[in-house]
């Protein structure tokens, strides 16, 4: 099967089994290992990207399904020598990513969600980020980095 | 590139081509989040499949005046957004909110929860059991409507030449509440599952999932509330009490809890499934 899509602006052609993980199109032919495959069930998050604006679990959408749609990886976030996007950039002041096994799928959840949900609190930011897990940090520690994340947006906001 | 080259997808255009693909032996691809685990589960992937994700007609959700027709392609995230608020539907909408975890949720859509046979945790079987809801089944030149409850005793029969279309909820109901016990937050399969409806005629109705393979009514409570006074079924810790004595389910053994302990909770399940209907009732 023919699948046409864009990924990360770039027009993409996949030619193979429809039921290939979209994660193992990033990974293993577009080279975009940001993504990770960890679970393959849906459990961890580590592999969450966006298709058509959407955080969705990569190793969960068989690429057959995705003719035509847009997706984005998290090395558009902040593509080549560009500043972090500045949810990365939060993580990365408040110290938060140790051993960054699940931070490319945190952030690729996290996006979306506070892109429309400006006004979050902690409660609907753990809600938002319940199907990414972390081994190594603990959540809360997290969840602080993301709302000093709001807070500066708050102030650039209101600063003109 | 992986796998299976000669793996075929048909991508249907209409129910009919979705129909006659399945005719010819294509499995039905609706989400993908339960058959894309099928290689860590041990088992080999169809080797052809059909999909429903270009029928528009399958994605919408229609609230009428007396009923609620969901689409057999809409996913858990469209439908609690799209019946949040709807009197009567908090159930449902609880159901559709606090499956799996928010990616999935985005994906995994309503046909899919009632057509996957070895899924017995899926949120939205009991809540549409006891909310007495019929399934729409299509096969060639046929057009079927039968309760879910009937659909689900029966599955893989209806399913053999049918696709499921649409979901019918009438809106009969004063209240619903839906009450599950995960083991954790994130996103893991809950242990059992206790959904309550009040009908119109004040009786209510109950529901269980995850207990056993297949969701069902609690009939055997149901019958104790039918003797007993109105108020009893508005009481949570009577409640709870009742269901204790009415525990007729074999509890599956799983690796996240066994059967026994399954049914160990329902009671308590029970009792938070009326104190949460009781509020919204005297809410409204």
């Amino acid at each position: 099967m023919t699948v046409t899509l864009r990924i990360n602006g770039s027009a993409c052609r996949f030619h193979g089994d429809p039921m290939t993980p979209l994660v193992d199109v990033l990974r293993r032919e577009r080279f975009l290992t940001g993504t990770k495959a960890v679970c393959r069930e849906g459990f961890c998050g580590a592999c969450t990207v966006e298709v058509d604006g959407e955080a969705v679990m990569s190793c969960l959408r068989p690429i057959g399904l995705l003719d035509g749609a847009t997706v984005k990886s998290i090395e558009a976030l902040a593509p080549g020598d560009t500043a972090l996007h500045p949810l990365q950039a939060a993580f990365e002041a408040a110290d938060v990513v140790q051993c960054g096994m699940c931070f490319p799928g945190m952030v690729m959840s996290l996006a979306p969600f506070l892109r429309e949900n400006p006004d979050a609190g902690r409660n609907e930011i753990k809600a938002a980020m319940v199907g990414n897990i972390c081994r190594c940090t603990g959540y809360e520690r997290i969840v602080d980095a993301v709302m000093n994340f709001l807070d500066s947006q708050k102030m650039e906001q209101a600063n003109g | 590139m992986f796998d299976s080259m000669e793996r075929s997808l048909t991508v249907a255009g209409s129910i009919e081509e979705a129909l006659a693909a399945k005719h010819r032996g294509a499995a039905v691809l609706a989400g993908g989040t339960w058959l894309m685990r099928d290689p860590r589960r041990g088992v080999n992937l169809p080797d052809v499949l059909v999909s429903l994700h270009a029928l528009p007609a399958l994605f919408t959700v229609e609230i009428e005046k007396d009923q609620v027709v969901i689409g057999a392609s809409v996913t858990h995230a469209g439908l609690a957004r799209q019946l949040a608020g709807l009197n009567g539907f908090d159930a449902v909408v609880a159901a559709a909110n606090g499956a799996a975890n928010p990616a999935i949720r985005r994906v995994a859509t309503v046909g899919g929860n009632l057509c996957t046979f070895d899924f017995a945790a899926a949120d939205l079987l009991p809540v549409f059991l006891a909310m007495n809801a019929v399934v729409e089944l299509r096969s060639i030149g046929e057009r079927q409507v039968l309760p879910i409850a009937e659909f689900l005793a029966n599955r893989r029969v209806f399913l053999r030449d049918s696709i499921l279309t649409s979901v019918i909820l009438r809106r009969d109901v004063i209240a619903s509440a839906h009450a599950r016990l995960p083991l954790r937050r994130a996103g893991d399969y809950p242990v059992a599952i206790v959904s309550a409806v009040r009908g119109h005629d004040g009786r209510v109705r109950i529901a269980v999932g995850s207990v056993e393979d297949v969701a069902r009514r609690w009939i055997s409570l149901e019958a104790v509330l039918a003797i007993e006074p109105a108020s009893v079924s508005a009481d949570p810790e009577r409640m709870r009490a009742l269901a204790a004595q009415c525990v007729d389910f074999r509890g599956r053994d799983g690796i996240e809890a066994d059967g026994w302990y399954r049914c160990q909770v329902l009671p308590t399940l029970v009792r938070r499934a009326i104190a949460s209907l009781s509020a919204k009732e005297s809410v409204q």
